[in-house]
């Protein structure tokens, strides 16, 4: 075990970290010596591993003491994401259009017409690079959503 | 890979765990015939509807196979909820 490990894993007995910030720092601990270790085989040392995964991870914790934590966590393949998209890719243009309208009559100025399986690949390689991280708090509860790629 | 296999976690508030495995594999087995027999609706829903049949059940074929590995849980105090297709 390397001494970062070693570390995180202190951190995270000690409380001061939870197991999800514990998994992400180890996976960026981890993250350069993989890519140096590809460096070596000879492809390139600047490219990113591709995202398997979005992750949706949800802890609602209860000040109030009324219903307690809730934690969600979802994980879906990003090969689904693919498959979707390529899905959306067959609705036939009016069906397309008519969502786009109802769409835009609730505020949501989304294009479906531009979602095209040919720049699906580009879509996931942003992806990669995506966190949201979402915290609200008030007098009852504390959300933290988090949504992110690996 | 399409999925073979489902399984559902519950969990009370006494901690007491039910796991339920869903073998999806007789599923598949027992959908394939139906799925040839429908076939001919299917193509031709699919021209009405303006769609390429093929490219429709090749995505729906993708969409199958990309259900494998995923994973949905819910932990609360009084109960818990996971859904792992494997």
């Amino acid at each position: 075990m390397n001494e970062h490990r070693r570390q995180i894993l202190q951190m995270l007995s000690e409380g001061k970290i939870n197991a999800d910030e514990a998994e992400r720092l180890i996976a960026a601990v981890e993250q350069p010596t993989s890519s140096f270790s590809s460096a070596d085989s000879g492809s390139s040392a600047t490219s990113k591993p591709r995202p398997k995964y979005l992750r949706v991870v949800v802890d609602s914790e209860d000040d109030g003491g009324h219903e307690g934590p809730t934690k969600v966590n979802v994980r879906v393949p990003m090969q689904l994401l693919r498959a979707g998209v390529r899905l959306a890719g067959l609705i036939p243009a009016p069906a397309l259009h008519r969502a786009n309208d109802a769409m835009h009559a609730k505020g949501v100025p989304i294009d479906l017409t531009q979602i095209k399986p040919e720049n699906l690949e580009e879509l996931v390689e942003q992806l990669n690079d995506l966190t949201v991280d979402v915290d609200q708090k008030d007098q009852y509860a504390k959300v933290k959503v988090r949504v992110f790629c690996e | 890979m399409i999925p073979f296999v489902a399984v559902v976690s519950l969990r009370d508030e006494k901690s007491r765990t039910f796991r339920l495995w869903i073998p999806l594999f007789l599923i598949w087995l027992l959908l394939l015939p139906l799925a040839i027999l429908l076939s001919p609706f299917v193509f031709i829903g699919c021209l009405f509807c303006r769609v390429n049949p093929f490219s429709g059940v090749a995505v729906m074929w993708q969409i199958l196979n990309a259900l494998t590995d995923t994973n949905i849980e819910v932990e609360h105090r009084s109960a818990g909820v996971s859904f792992h297709i494997l």
